[in-house]
């Protein structure tokens, strides 16, 4: 199901009001016009599955939190914003999930070369 | 032969102690000491062996088997491998409560042998408050744990120093009611006294709640499993013996086994009649006891899971400290009244 | 001079710890005994594994998934190469389809038997149950060389089936292993339940009630010990499950004591399935498939999801699918998940619990940080 970024919040709040009350999980596609983010969610009761998709600008993606309404959403949007540079806003980490890097770069986009040698700025 | 050299020995030591001569006695009190040392180094050595090998057998492994005969000389190997290290003080520890901590442990656990007879003959002093002495230098265990765990100044040994502490306060009592109940059945706290009351039945028939009770506040007391809180591997890496490096480390180990055999020979005095026994010499009896009873509490170290340290201070208040006033009360209303 | 410690006190357990199954971080404030707060570090061990997979060809990418997660390797290869089946649109044979289920059964048992020694290593109890039931996991694992050539990372998928055919006499000494795990298993349970010490460490251990559980997205084991009844080889059958007798293992409880339970009524389970799948299997037909290179070009679905039961929990692959290699593939990892609920199950646990609780998780960290 495609949707705006800005119905989000109320998108996933409505689907959980209906049973949709399982976050499987949340992850992005760089298709490099357009960064696509990916919400899982599913209905444990009815056995049914719903992705919701959202088109973000590549550059400077930024996307509303959910972790108020789920908290398994925590370590993912944490992942999300590091792999993929996408800010999250609502939510000010103290640090990065995997925290052995700068977190600078977003090396699930295509930009980032995968054999080439990363400089960290630190 | 052999045994017939032995007691000509021990009638030798025991003129020498009573003839009077100061140089003799001081030459007795070396032999003695020579005598215990041996004791000692034998027990610890072959029960660090001993407990490789049997914990092995239990988790279907073969334990060390490279080093010597079945790999009896493993243990010394790394003995030397752990004295051959560097030594390494941490930056954050006291050093002088850091130096003395380990080593006063070991001497006061080898102070018991002052009142732990060996054989009606063998023994440095016949104190009239034996077992009062014995008592004191078993609650001296936790404080002098403390003061090693709270001087390395690591996390990990200042929750263990906190245990130490929670710990004592949960099986002390319980065990100076057992002993207490001990002297009231021998009507002293003279330990040849407690042996001789013995001569005809064991305290352990007497008093079986009370041996329960004992043994538990024991194994407490050795911190063997399932109250091994203080070096518990999972949680606290070494616990109090987390900073302790190489010597220490060795020297850490050798208390160990030190203190059970101490632990051990309490047992077998107070419950199983000490010495007594037919045919073979007194201080056979007493070691074969001593080394059964070593054995139990290493086969329960295969089996059981760590209990929780507030567990252990509800299971010491609720169950050991009840059931010893229960065993001292019967042990008065059946036995003495 | 010596540092005087503030209260709480911050204690560090790892990167390097006995008891962390791989690299894993916990900052744990403790105050006396009691955990005031904690917070998980992850990431030691993060290889990028989705953004390898992105560079490699297909089947190249099969080793790579193997290593996520070392109990249950054949698990992880199993959900790739079926995400790439599905890419594909390729139809499966039906021993193939018989013969995955009895290795991944089979799989599902030696990682499960894992998980019972590593929990009562983690709780104090010194090697004794971690020894005997890694050596029952170890003749599940003999049995899986002789299907599959190595003992532990296999590569043995292939499109449309597997490398290759069950050995002769497969069955017959299955039918004898699983005899034996049937008198082990419950007498592991004798042992470990009669044992007051194992359930005061584990009853009330951890809680996760089922709305929480819910929230918190855990799976598997985990969620199933919360009294959510939910297993994709149920749910969603794949395979032959359909086909096959069993019953989803669900304990409301929602304590460590339960994760445990759930994985000793599942292990009865898989050993259910395997005998059952080994009377209904074909005896005619091969299962080997065929090397990608024969199928070729054109991809025939672009995106698919995939999702497995592997023994920690749902998996899932969401897999973007270009010609030669994946597009993107994300990976639903199931550690990772049930991790982020340790902060939440350790509120207010002694600090002892926490080893319990990490126990009781089963968490591979290769998985978790990918």
């Amino acid at each position: 199901m495609k949707i705006d970024k800005n119905e989000l919040v109320a998108k996933v709040r409505e689907m959980k009001r209906n049973g949709f009350d399982y976050l499987v999980a949340i992850t992005a596609v760089d298709y490099i016009k357009t960064v696509q983010a990916l919400y899982f969610l599913r209905n444990l009761e009815d056995n049914k599955d719903e992705v919701l998709e959202i088109e973000l600008p590549p550059d400077n993606p930024s996307l509303p939190t959910i972790i108020h309404l789920f908290k398994g959403a925590n370590w993912y949007e944490r992942e999300l914003s590091e792999m993929f540079g996408i800010k999250i806003e609502g939510r000010n980490a103290k640090r990065l999930l995997l925290e052995k890097w700068d977190g600078k770069a977003a090396p699930l986009r295509k930009s980032f070369a995968w054999n080439a040698p990363y400089e960290s700025s630190d | 032969m052999l045994i017939g050299s032995s007691y000509s020995l021990i009638s030798t030591f025991n003129s020498w102690l009573s003839s009077g001569n100061i140089l003799l006695n001081i030459a007795a009190l070396i032999a003695y000491g020579i005598f215990i040392s041996i004791i000692l180094s034998v027990y610890d050595y072959l029960f660090g062996w001993a407990e490789r090998k049997i914990i092995a057998k239990v988790q279907l492994r073969h334990g060390p088997t490279y080093v010597g005969k079945f790999g009896i000389l493993q243990n010394l190997a790394d003995v030397i491998k752990l004295l051959a290290k560097e030594h390494i003080v941490p930056d954050t520890a006291d050093k002088f409560l850091y130096a003395i901590g380990l080593p006063a442990m070991m001497a006061i656990s080898v102070l018991l042998v002052l009142v732990l007879p060996f054989s009606p003959y063998l023994q440095a002093t016949n104190l009239t408050l034996g077992l009062l002495f014995v008592l004191v230098l078993l609650s001296f265990m936790p404080l002098f744990m403390f003061v090693s765990a709270y001087s390395t100044g690591n996390k990990f040994a200042d929750i263990s120093a906190q245990r130490s502490v929670l710990m004592m306060l949960s099986y002390e009592l319980p065990m100076l009611i057992v002993f207490a109940s001990v002297a009231l059945l021998s009507k002293g706290f003279n330990i040849s006294g407690i042996i001789s009351a013995q001569s005809t039945t064991w305290f352990v028939w007497l008093m079986p709640i009370g041996f329960i009770v004992f043994f538990v506040t024991m194994l407490a007391e050795l911190e063997r499993p399932p109250f091994d809180f203080l070096e518990a591997d999972s949680e606290l890496i070494a616990g109090w013996l987390t900073d302790y490096s190489a010597p220490y480390y060795a020297l850490s180990l050798f208390l160990d086994y030190t203190r059970m055999l101490f632990g051990s020979l309490i047992m077998a005095i107070l419950f199983f009649g000490g010495w007594s026994g037919p045919f073979l010499p007194p201080i056979i009896w007493l070691l074969i006891k001593a080394v059964i009873i070593s054995l139990f509490i290493i086969i329960i170290r295969t089996t059981l899971v760590r209990m929780r340290i507030d567990r252990m201070l509800k299971f010491g208040w609720v169950w050991m400290l009840p059931l010893s006033l229960v065993n001292l009360i019967i042990t008065y209303m059946v036995f003495i009244h | 001079m010596r540092v005087v410690i503030d209260v709480p006190v911050r204690i560090n357990v790892g990167p390097i710890h006995p008891s962390t199954h791989g690299v894993l971080r916990l900052v744990v404030d403790v105050e006396g005994d009691k955990i005031e707060n904690m917070e998980a570090h992850i990431g030691f061990l993060h290889r990028g594994v989705e953004k390898l997979l992105e560079n490699r060809m297909y089947m190249q990418a099969c080793p790579y998934m193997e290593k996520l997660d070392y109990f249950a390797p054949m698990s992880y290869d199993e959900l790739y190469v079926a995400a790439v089946e599905q890419a594909y649109g390729v139809e499966i044979k039906e021993k193939a389809m018989y013969v995955r289920t009895i290795l991944l059964e089979l799989q599902r048992i030696a990682s499960h038997l894992a998980s019972i020694g590593f929990l009562c290593n983690d709780i104090g109890q010194l090697f004794t149950a971690f020894m005997w039931s890694f050596k029952d996991r170890d003749m599940v694992l003999k049995l899986l060389e002789a299907a599959t050539g190595t003992r532990m990372f296999y590569v043995n998928m292939r499109i449309g089936g597997l490398v290759r055919d069950l050995p002769p006499g497969f069955e017959d000494s299955t039918i004898e292993l699983l005899d034996y795990l049937s008198k082990r298993i419950p007498m592991y349970e004798k042992y470990l339940e009669k044992n007051p010490v194992f359930m005061e460490r584990n009853k009330g251990i951890g809680i996760i009630s089922r709305d929480d559980a819910k929230n918190l997205g855990i799976t598997g084991p985990v969620l199933r010990g919360s009294g959510v009844s939910y297993d994709i080889r149920k749910n969603k059958p794949y395979y032959v499950y359909e086909k096959l007798n069993f019953r989803t293992q669900v304990r409301n409880e929602g304590d460590n004591f339960a994760r445990y339970k759930v994985r000793m009524l599942e292990l009865r389970e898989s050993i259910r399935i395997v005998r059952e799948a080994l009377k209904k299997m074909p005896s005619e037909g091969s299962a080997v498939g065929m090397p990608i290179r024969l199928i070729g070009p054109p991809v025939k679905n672009k995106i698919t999801i995939t999702e497995r039961e592997l023994p920690r929990g749902e998996c899932m692959i969401y897999l973007v699918a270009d010609p030669q290699r994946p597009y993107r593939a994300y990976i639903r990892s199931a550690n990772f998940i049930n991790l982020s609920a340790i902060e939440e199950m350790c509120k207010g646990q002694r600090f002892a619990d926490l080893f319990s609780i990490i126990g009781g998780l089963d968490m591979v960290i290769a998985d978790v940080d990918r």
